[in-house]
């Protein structure tokens, strides 16, 4: 009985990973296999595989517009908490830093509440200092939320750098502003590329609080909430399965960055 | 290298040593954009969360009218305890689902574990708008499952139990945060130690045992991060029960937002984020604490 239950767990273990696979990825499917057919009735026409969905999507203006928008808001987003995010990294690790604890808090604080929490706060906060909603509001939003993301990727990369180069800096008569350029933007280089792939996807993807702090623009995510009410047709397919393609690129982009080289090394000891 | 001297020439100060001032401008630099776009629009909300309106204006007269709204009115708390209860529902099965295949990662090596760890984490980093979108294509009246369940069978029409309620809402959930209940999950398998499982073994106990009575308990601490991490995440969306929930899968995210829009009550419904905002705490300190109690050995 045991000896039968010991021989049945494995391929137990394997069916239920397998069930998790068919969810997590089967539905993600569906758009893109019928985005490569139309629809007649708000059932797919099976019979005929076409691009035309992607040539209308390639004139919708409407959507390129959102892409626009949204390649904006990212690369601003990006920018911003890339300076800051180093820029607080590098005072976090100083040993003149104040109040350490409290300024990790606050910069974390949005990424641990729910998305919704935060958008409301921004949006309430620029109502009250008279800040018109737009282009500005929505990268302030972004930048808030990828920030945390942004600063601990290179905060773990500068706390693994040996103290002792930056004091061999010191010792050889660099300035500060030579050590920071010379020794450790070269050795936070690849952390920081990883972090700013990692915070544009997450900026790409990011709805809830851009649904909150935008004015009239509208970012692809936004496009995509507001066509999805209508229900299913081709051109919101292709869309989506040009973005989770891209996304999906962005994140192995991301990862050969983040990702000790040892780490990957290593998984080849099979 | 020119360029060195004249950094060196632009930037005496550092030679000579920072001066009195440097921190404080550091502090106030590294302090600014958190402070101002972070801390004061945080606590600007929770300060609106106990002000009022009168005729489409904020009255800026503190009151605690609006907390007391949610705890007599009786709309607002059954919705949340029902949003609350779905939530823990979904965490629930979330770690069912997420358990298997944790586990089931422990037991493989180098890079077959990689590859598989990614591919987890893959769905993690993709459009959440898409995936509700994707979900729901299945789920729908027109969707897969529905055609499937006809097509064996089991029902001669479409079956309207998945679109549109409450239902919906949990499925999609579930499907969309089972990879953050996987990596909790398998931090803690691996974190045991073989040598229990072994000695386990040799005093006789089956595999069923060892599973049952080793493996599990020992991996609490990261069960319950996983579940009170899937309990945060569900709560504190809005665009699934929006999308999929319909008229009967309101929760108390969509009535929080619902504030904001059309009933254009803000200070009522910062006081309902404030409250969203404290289960929060508690689910991730609940979480936390468990772990942090039997953290295991390292």
């Amino acid at each position: 009985m045991t000896r039968l239950a010991d021989r049945l767990a494995p391929a137990l273990l394997i069916a239920m990973t397998l069930v998790v696979f068919v969810l997590l990825y089967g539905p993600l499917m569906v758009p893109i296999v019928s985005s490569f057919f139309t629809i007649h009735q708000g059932a797919v026409d099976w019979s005929q595989p076409t691009t035309s969905a992607y040539v209308a999507l390639a004139a919708n203006e409407s959507v390129l517009n959102a892409l626009w928008t949204t390649l904006v808001v990212g690369i601003g987003a990006v920018v911003c908490s890339v300076v800051l995010g180093t820029g607080i990294a590098l005072y976090y690790t100083s040993p003149t830093a104040k109040g350490r604890a409290f300024l990790q808090f606050i910069i974390f604080l949005p990424f641990l509440m729910p998305p919704i929490i935060t958008g409301l706060a921004l949006l309430i906060f620029f109502r009250q200092v008279d800040f018109e909603r737009s282009l500005v509001t929505i990268i302030i939003g972004h930048t808030v939320f990828v920030l945390a993301l942004v600063y601990r990727t290179i905060l773990t990369r500068l706390q693994s750098l040996s103290s002792s180069l930056v004091e061999a800096s010191y010792d050889l008569g660099a300035s500060r502003w030579q050590t920071f350029r010379l020794v450790l933007l070269p050795n936070l280089s690849s952390a920081m590329v990883g972090a700013a792939v990692l915070a544009f996807a997450l900026s790409f993807d990011e709805t809830m609080i851009t649904l909150l702090v935008t004015g009239t623009q509208s970012t692809l995510p936004i496009r995509l909430w507001a066509m999805m009410r209508l229900g299913f047709t081709p051109d919101i397919n292709a869309l989506v399965a040009l973005v989770l393609l891209f996304t999906t690129l962005l994140c192995l982009v991301a990862v050969r960055f983040l990702m000790p080289k040892s780490a990957v090394a290593g998984s080849d000891e099979d | 290298m020119s360029g060195q001297t004249l950094d060196a020439g632009a930037e005496p100060a550092a030679h000579a040593g920072p001066s009195r001032l440097t921190p404080w401008l550091a502090a106030l630099a590294a302090y600014a954009v958190p402070l101002w776009f972070v801390l004061a629009p945080m606590a600007l909300f929770l300060g609106y969360s106990f002000f009022s309106v009168d005729k489409g204006n904020i009255v800026f007269t503190p009151t605690v009218a609006n907390y007391v709204r949610f705890f007599t009115d009786p709309i607002f708390l059954p919705i949340f305890w029902r949003t609350c209860l779905l939530c823990l529902a979904v965490a629930v099965l979330c770690v069912l689902f997420a358990f298997p295949v944790a586990y089931f990662l422990t037991t493989l090596r180098g890079r077959r574990r990689y590859m598989l760890l990614v591919l987890l984490l893959v769905p993690l980093l993709m459009s959440y708008v898409i995936k509700i979108y994707a979900v729901r294509s299945i789920l729908g009246g027109n969707g897969m499952l529905n055609k499937a369940l006809l097509a064996t069978g089991l029902i001669d029409k479409p079956s309207m139990l998945f679109v549109f309620n409450l239902n919906a809402v949990l499925l999609t959930l579930t499907v969309l945060l089972i990879p953050f209940a996987v990596l909790p999950i398998f931090l803690s398998l691996e974190r045991i130690p073989k040598a229990l499982r072994h000695a386990s073994a040799d005093l006789g106990a089956s595999n069923a045992q060892t599973f049952w009575r080793v493996t599990v308990p020992l991996s609490m601490p990261g069960t319950l991060s996983a579940m009170s991490f899937v309990f945060v995440l569900a709560i504190g969306d809005f665009l699934t029960p929006q999308m999929v929930g319909g008229q009967s899968g309101f929760t108390f995210g969509r009535i929080i937002y619902s504030q904001f829009g059309t009933a254009f009550n803000w200070p009522f419904g910062a006081a309902l984020s404030v409250i969203l905002a404290a289960v929060v705490i508690v689910a991730i300190r609940l979480g936390g604490s468990v772990e942090r109690q039997q953290g295991g050995p390292r």
